[in-house]
């Protein structure tokens, strides 16, 4: 079953053990929401075509499996966040840092520019900015870094330019 | 079978005007671009091609759809081989045999062997597609309420089994979490809108290729980015072409994986990944040298590309005769479908007779243009892989965002991208499988559908359900499954079954 790693499972990794436990609350909230749905009896239908007939079987499911989850973790002391065999603290906390460096650019973009800045616009700003800050090497000279932005400059105008005229053109979609 | 064959041929010669012959080439060589970036996937690709196709006519926009998944299916070898990295999940068997033979300076030779595995089990597969979809269709004729409901489960069931083959219960909890959000939105016999609280837009329930968009697409921006190392490829130097000796000599293990592949690929939700890893585990029982495997045994290299490449028609063929996709690309598949007003399902053969043949046609010609782009145009083709990821991953993140709101004008759609991807990424972080997934969300429906009207129609009996013989027999091996799955049960029948050696489907 689970798989065992070296590191002992500490506080805030035992993954599966909270994540059983998210399940298990899940599957209960959808089973209470499916228990108080109407029932339509007063419509005269079948008792047994009760919308929330399959959303209450599926919570109880899923609270059945969320707990299993959890008694499995609690019993054999599993863990299963992929990439902390073998990685040290400084590279966890790297790949967190690049993980919500993406995650920001990446809602910046598509939840606050898009549709507030013309579509092209807001695919250059965000083609760039990406570029440049994941490629931002401090140990670079200034033309290096000159260089830098200017390729990512060159790439934003490129893909603002073409993913419009395509999506726009060509497949007559409507743009964000 | 004649018919068949008047319509396959029919289709076929409809293929050859100019315009579809371009699509054709564009679509392929797009799907192999797809299919060698790691991060990009063939789900990823036919999802956001289905967005930019859903304007033109159902027989082009479904043909290069077909293009796009059989050609990134067939490119993920690419990278497996050159970068020890595979393009797609589904060519993770090939990187085992692939690698070791770059590394020993026989790239191109593993290119090349790989791209005619892929072009025989496209075909192998192709030819099954053609003979069993026909006869599953008129079988399916016979389902009712509960066998589809049952059909339901046993999909999710399998799936979450054989995507998670150490530990099925994250499978299943994938799958049942699939199944839930298939539960937001409007219901299919009320039109009960459920856990809606009033939001017009949860009322239309989440769309499919928004949620594939953001689990395939998004997530695998995060994952990509997230990681401190990046490979990028340098390039093959030796012969490309195969010698036909070379090919000839593997025709068995050839036959052998297309048909393991093909069967892989007919089960709900499972796919090519197992269907490279089953025909990979068979060759090398079958095989004189199974010492070689691992490294560097051209052998399995062909066996684990014909299964992923027979896979996709095997998938195929229940997105069209039962409405269920054999794996997460045919999930869109089946969805790009409905879009274009086909609908696939037991009444095919019926409606619309000719289309499973004009899908066969489909995969034939998609099936050459990997032969030929593949052995002509890998070289430049490897310039792809030289791009960096921070280059690569923002233009992917826009075509994430314009491709989940191309298909309904819809803000709310970037939304649901967004949350699916955070949510699949969290997923795949702690090991749960994306395919059952999928699967949940598309099942969902002819699972709650189904169990209601069964009940309905046995007046709140649940015998139906397991004496009706096709249900019986369904709901048997799903049991089954579920039991042999539970680590004690498991260690009872070991125990029993001792002498009896047992391969493992996935070293």
């Amino acid at each position: 079953m689970g798989r065992k790693i070296g590191l002992r499972p500490g506080p805030g990794l035992r993954a599966d053990f909270l994540f059983g436990l998210v399940l298990v609350a899940l599957g209960i909230a959808v089973a209470f929401e499916s228990w108080h749905m109407p029932r339509l009896t007063e419509l005269g239908v079948h008792p047994m075509t009760a919308p929330g007939l399959v959303p209450g079987l599926l919570g109880l499911v899923t609270a059945l499996l969320g707990g299993i989850l959890t008694t499995r973790s609690a019993r054999t002391g599993d863990d299963s966040i992929a990439g902390v065999v073998g990685s040290d603290s400084r590279n966890l906390s790297r790949q967190a840092g690049r993980f919500a460096l993406t995650l920001v650019l990446c809602l910046a973009y598509a939840v606050v520019l898009v549709g507030r800045v013309e579509f092209a616009l807001a695919t250059g700003l965000f083609v760039f900015s990406f570029i440049v800050l994941f490629e931002w090497n401090s140990e670079r000279d200034f033309s290096g870094h000159v260089r830098a932005v200017v390729f990512a400059s060159v790439e934003a105008v490129i893909v603002a330019a073409l993913v419009t005229v395509v999506f726009e053109r060509i497949f007559l979609v409507r743009l964000p | 079978m004649a018919d068949g064959l008047g319509y396959f041929f029919a289709a076929l010669g409809g293929f050859l005007a100019p315009a579809t012959l371009f699509n054709i080439g564009w679509a392929t060589l797009l799907g192999m671009t797809v299919g060698m970036l790691p991060g990009l996937t063939a789900t990823l690709g036919v999802a956001l091609l289905t967005t930019l196709t859903f304007r033109m006519g159902a027989s082009d926009a479904i043909l290069i759809l077909v293009c796009m998944y059989v050609g990134a299916i067939y490119g993920g070898s690419r990278s497996a081989i050159l970068l020890n990295i595979p393009g797609t999940p589904a060519n993770a068997a090939s990187a085992l045999d692939g690698f070791p033979l770059a590394r020993a300076g026989r790239a191109g030779e593993a290119l090349g062997l790989a791209t005619v595995g892929s072009f025989c089990g496209s075909f192998i597969g192709m030819l099954m597609l053609a003979l069993v979809a026909p006869v599953l269709a008129e079988f399916a004729l016979k389902f009712g309420s509960t066998e589809f409901f049952w059909l339901a489960v046993f999909g999710i069931v399998i799936s979450g089994r054989l995507t998670s083959v150490d530990d099925p219960l994250k499978g299943w909890i994938a799958g049942v979490l699939g199944l839930l959000v298939a539960m937001v939105g409007q219901e299919g016999i009320h039109a009960y809108q459920r856990f809606s609280y009033g939001s017009t837009d949860l009322a239309g329930g989440f769309g499919l290729l928004p949620a594939l968009v953001g689990a395939f697409g998004f997530a695998e921006v995060l994952q990509v980015m997230k990681n401190l190392k990046y490979e990028t490829v340098r390039g093959a130097s030796d012969r490309i072409l195969p010698r036909l000796r070379e090919v000839a000599q593997r025709t068995r293990t050839i036959v052998r994986s297309g048909l393991i592949g093909t069967f892989m690929g007919l089960l709900p939700g499972v796919g090519e990944d197992m269907g490279a890893w089953a025909s990979y585990a068979a060759a090398r029982r079958a095989s004189k040298t199974p010492e070689e495997y691992g490294k560097g045994s051209l052998e399995g290299l062909i066996a684990s590309e014909t299964g992923n490449n027979a896979a996709v028609p095997g998938a195929i063929i229940p997105v069209l005769t039962l409405a269920v996709p054999g794996s997460a690309p045919a999930a869109v598949l089946l969805a790009a479908m409905f879009i274009h007003g086909v609908r696939p399902g037991p009444l095919i053969m019926i409606e619309f007779p000719s289309f499973i043949f004009e899908v066969v046609a489909m995969v034939f010609v998609a099936s050459v243009a990997i032969l030929v782009l593949g052995l002509l145009l890998t070289r430049p083709l490897l310039l792809v892989l030289r791009v960096s990821r921070e280059k690569l991953m923002p233009v992917v993140f826009v075509l994430c965002t314009v491709g989940s709101f191309a298909i309904a004008s819809r803000v709310f759609d970037i939304r649901v991208m967004l949350g699916f991807g955070i949510l699949g990424f969290f997923l795949r972080e702690m090991k749960y499988p994306m395919a059952p997934f999928v699967l949940g969300i598309v099942l969902g429906d002819i699972l709650d559908k189904n169990f209601r009207r069964g009940m309905v129609l046995s007046d709140g009996s649940l015998e139906p359900f397991f004496t009706r013989p096709i249900s019986a027999v369904l709901a048997t091996i799903t049991i089954g499954v579920i039991v042999l799955a539970i680590p004690p049960v498991r260690r009872l029948i070991g125990s029993l079954v001792r002498r009896i050696p047992f391969g493992r489907s996935n070293p």
